[in-house]
């Protein structure tokens, strides 16, 4: 759970803007942490407060940021560096953070786990357990086989035809022709059958 | 020595003996040679009587060849009722063939599902079923699951991606179900099954293909996989698929059909085909190691439409198979295999335009060298689905210019001499009358067979809740099928025609759910039938100067002119899933597993594993790509299925493009390109929750806020 001991001092005096603008930071967070699925109020309050309090300490340093922005960094940092420390894997930072979702995911961390989130250590052995078996693989190892095509092997008949329709794919005056000589052949049967 | 190792000439003796083999064939085609010559005579004699002109030669033609196909179709029926009576233990039955084996299986199999553009939970709900079931058997160590998606729709593929992680979740089926999706989707189906073999095929013997709609129970798959494990001969085990889950009218009539006559047709197939059987895309088994030495699909000459990629893969990969001396059965006796249907007639013909190209193209493979037999009479059968519809419009339109002909020249009807008359004494119209029946009696021959052996059999007549349903059931799927089937010809033999004139088909995917199709797209997508049927009543009635030949012959044609003019009201009413719903409660259409549910199909209906609202991409609010961006969990999944990459500028810019424009600002190419990149979605999944408002397009804003509003909505709804 958050550091509760810190209070948000460091915020005050705050104007109606400011006040506006750290509503919005709060509202970020709390949606993250609702975003993960966490879902139990007083655990949220308290993890929000914490991260708030971090950010609020940082906005003394770096004033031309937005207390939204703060908040949200500390809050996706805060995630990622603890499910490193959990996961103990050497990743770069936005690969960690897909990496430690996934595995908070599929621990079933918003229905196992709340209690443990974002707790320094120890955790309890069977969630780290958990937490570094979780993984996706989209196929198991590849054990390939080959599939050549064989050309197709046609008789006399067909072959004919398969150079004359290659042909009529390559000259469009053969097609016009070949179109304009059964036209002409119909159009013979169906006079003689027909009308003579 | 290792059985599997051999080629099939060296791996045990024919399952058939070619001596049999051979018998059942002369005996069959034989049958319907004998036949058709009879009754193409039988109209020769009855053309000559008439006074012979020289209209009849292609009349005739035609109708040898019409009543060809007509034979061949009602003998299938014949021979399967033959076959059922006295042919029970001459038949292969998988069944026994797989009876007392009971230790485990020696060899590993896959179980492939390919998908393009389907409802995730609901397949996902289909591998639930099959997993659980093959689960229950004991056999499961056996078996690897694979959803092989060629989905071209972004945010059905995030949606796979949810519905499969859930799934491997709640059954803990993580390294047993695998998903992959192929960049591109070259070659369809047959691509993506081929990408699966060169892939993963060689830690396999044999791999059960399934269709998205496809369900199969666990204890048959075991029974097939012995079979396969032990007759080395053999290359594909195909099974006949049972239709089921209708819901509107139409697919209740065709599960009821295929339900109570297929039997028939099947075991009659059987008889002939024997080890030269057929593979129809899907509820089959194959062989790995054939397959993927023979299988790969030769380009055909020329371009599409006829040339080109072939679309109906699996006829020729049997054919393939068969020609290399690997056996091909249709696993008649197997029970536990289901697919569903397209729910409304229009349905039905998009999906055929697609096959009646596919189909078509076969006739290049008609005139390949070394094909055995059954291969080209299935080729044959196969075109003449789509090129019968042509040949029987043309019959028609004779008919009528010949008795137009007839009527207008003035010519009186001189008697002349026949030998229907020398040899029975008969006259011209009892000639003709028994002709009329002879015809009839071979169109409704196996319908008559398969009433009559499902009223006659006990356990079949309860399956189908009794004598009168069957009776009705069979009554109400005539009158609707012969409504049908000139709609039926009239737009298979525009489709043929669309094909010659060069136009190719598209890759669409399947509707298998709707609430019926609405009066004005029936208009305009029946038009052609309607107008034809209009011009050919009005014709009909002016046949004849004298009004009664008119209305005679109206009369004779009035099944077709009806069928023509009623093709939109009969496609209404039967996409309608009230009435078809008011069917089933009367139990009227009902089919055995429709009154008694299979366990797998229970298991399918209760399977939500798919479904888990902390991994969800199908939300309004945050649907698909945008869930992929927003969503933490989402996001995690779609990142760690992908292969880790740089990020350069280019591609950063995208990012950035999308940021502030949007999904809906990017091409569908973009979108893609960028849903393949993994910095790309933890830098935008990053930003969507780091900037304010203004910084990025709305509708990341609102997905964000999609969250809060949750929150919002549990504050106001709980008791104060």
């Amino acid at each position: 759970m958050g550091p509760a001991r810190h209070s948000l001092n460091t915020l005050r005096p705050l104007n109606e803007e400011e006040l506006s603008e750290w509503e919005e930071a709060y509202a970020a967070v709390e949606a993250y942490l609702q975003a993960l699925r966490l879902r139990n109020r007083l655990l949220v309050a308290e993890l929000v407060r914490s991260i708030l309090w971090r950010a609020s300490a940082r906005r003394a340093a770096e004033p031309e940021k937005a207390a939204r922005l703060l908040a949200m960094e500390e809050a996706l940092t805060e995630v990622a560096e603890w499910t490193q420390d959990v996961l103990d894997v050497p990743l770069e930072n936005r690969r960690l953070a897909a990496r430690g979702r996934l595995a908070l995911l599929l621990v079933g961390m918003p229905d196992k786990w709340q209690g443990v989130f974002l707790t320094p250590s120890p955790w309890p052995p069977a969630f780290v357990e958990a937490m570094r078996k979780s993984y996706l693989a989209a196929g198991p190892g590849f054990h390939e086989l080959t599939m050549v095509p064989k050309p197709l092997e046609l008789n006399a008949i067909g072959s004919g035809a398969a150079q004359w329709w290659e042909t009529m794919d390559r000259k469009p005056i053969m097609r016009i022709m070949f179109i304009g000589m059964l036209l002409g052949i119909i159009a013979i049967t169906v006079w003689y059958f027909f009308l003579d | 020595m290792d059985t599997h190792e051999l080629s099939p000439p060296d791996s045990g003796k024919l399952f058939f003996s070619r001596f049999r083999t051979l018998f059942r064939r002369t005996v069959f085609f034989g049958s319907v040679v004998i036949v058709n010559i009879a009754a193409s005579l039988w109209l020769a004699d009855l053309f000559w009587r008439m006074g012979w002109q020289k209209a009849h030669f292609p009349l005739l033609a035609i109708f040898v060849l019409l009543n060809g196909l007509l034979v061949l179709g009602s003998f299938h029926a014949i021979f399967g009722a033959f076959d059922m009576l006295l042919g029970r233990k001459r038949s292969v039955r998988i069944s026994n063939l797989a009876e007392g084996k009971t230790g485990p299986l020696t060899r590993r199999h896959a179980v492939v599902m390919p998908v393009y553009n389907e409802d995730s939970v609901r397949t996902c709900a289909r591998i639930e079923a099959i997993y659980r079931s093959i689960e229950a058997t004991g056999h499961l160590d056996s078996f690897d699951f694979f959803i092989l998606s060629d989905t071209r729709d972004l945010d059905l593929w995030v949606m796979e991606e949810t519905s499969w992680t859930n799934l491997c979740r709640r059954l803990d089926a993580f390294g047993k179900i695998y998903y992959r999706r192929r960049k591109t989707n070259e070659n369809r189906k047959a691509g993506n099954i081929g990408d699966f073999v060169r892939t993963w095929g060689g830690a396999y013997e044999s791999m059960l293909v399934l269709d998205a709609d496809s369900l199969m129970d666990g204890a048959d798959i075991l029974k097939m996989t012995r079979v396969m494990e032990d007759y080395p001969r053999l290359g594909i085990l195909q099974t006949p698929p049972k239709l089921i889950r209708g819901s509107s009218v139409f697919t209740r009539l065709q599960q009821f059909a295929m339900r109570l006559y297929g039997p028939l047709f099947i075991r009659g197939l059987n008889f002939w085909q024997l080890a030269g059987g057929s593979y129809w895309g899907h509820n089959a088994l194959i062989r790995l190691k054939p397959f993927s030495e023979f299988c790969e699909l030769p380009a055909l000459p020329g371009r599409e439409p006829f040339g080109g990629r072939i679309l109906s893969h699996d006829f020729v990969e049997a054919a393939l198979m068969v020609t290399q001396g690997w056996e091909v059965w249709l696993a008649w006796d197997i029970e536990g295999t289901y697919e569903e249907a397209p729910p409304t007639l229009m349905d039905h013909l998009i999906r055929d335009r697609r096959w009646c190209q596919g189909n078509l193209q076969h006739m290049w493979l008609i005139f390949a060298r070394k094909l055995p037999f059954s291969v080209r009479m299935h080729l044959f059968m196969g075109i003449m689905a789509y090129l019968g519809s042509p040949v029987w419009f043309l019959f028609l339109l004779l008919g009528t210019w010949i008795a137009w002909d007839r009527y207008h020249s003035g010519l009186s009807q001189l008697p002349f001499e026949s030998y229907a008359d020398r040899w029975f004494h008969i006259n011209g119209i009892q000639q003709s009358l028994i002709l009329t029946a002879v015809i009839f009696a071979l169109l409704f021959l196996p319908k008559i067979l398969a009433v009559t052996g499902a009223i006659l059999s006990p356990k079949t007549r309860r399956s189908f809740g009794g004598m009168f349903p069957i009776l009705i059931g069979a009554f109400m799927e005539t009158v609707v099928s012969m409504l049908l089937a000139p709609c039926i010809m009239a737009a298979h033999t525009l489709m043929v025609i669309s094909i010659i004139l060069g136009r190719a088909v598209g890759w669409g995917n399947q509707n298998r759910e709707t609430d019926g199709t609405s009066w004005r797209d029936a208009v305009r997508f029946h038009a052609f039938p309607m107008i034809l049927g209009a011009i050919w009543t009005v014709v009909a009635l002016k046949i004849s100067p004298k009004i009664e030949i008119s209305l005679v012959f109206t009369g004779w044609m009035a099944p077709i002119l009806l069928g023509l003019l009623l093709a939109a009201p009969v496609s209404v009413w039967t996409s309608r899933v009230r009435y078809g719903r008011a069917l089933a409660k009367r139990k009227i259409l009902a089919t055995p597993e429709e009154l008694n549910i299979p366990a797998v199909i229970l298991l399918a209906d209760a399977a939500t594993s798919a479904v888990d609202p902390a991994l969800d991409a199908s939300l309004n609010s945050r649907r698909g790509i945008v869930a992929a961006v927003v969503d933490p969990y989402v996001n995690g999944v779609h990142v760690s299925l992908l292969e880790h990459a740089e990020l350069t500028d280019a591609e950063e810019i995208l990012a950035e493009r999308c940021l502030s424009l949007g999904p809906a600002g990017l091409t569908k190419n973009e979108l893609s390109e960028l849903l393949y990149l993994a910095p790309a979605m933890l830098l935008m999944h990053r930003a969507v929750w780091l900037r304010s408002a203004e910084g990025i397009h709305s509708v990341w804003t609102q997905a964000v806020e999609s969250y809060r509003r949750r929150l919002d909505h549990i504050l106001t709804t709980e008791p104060t």
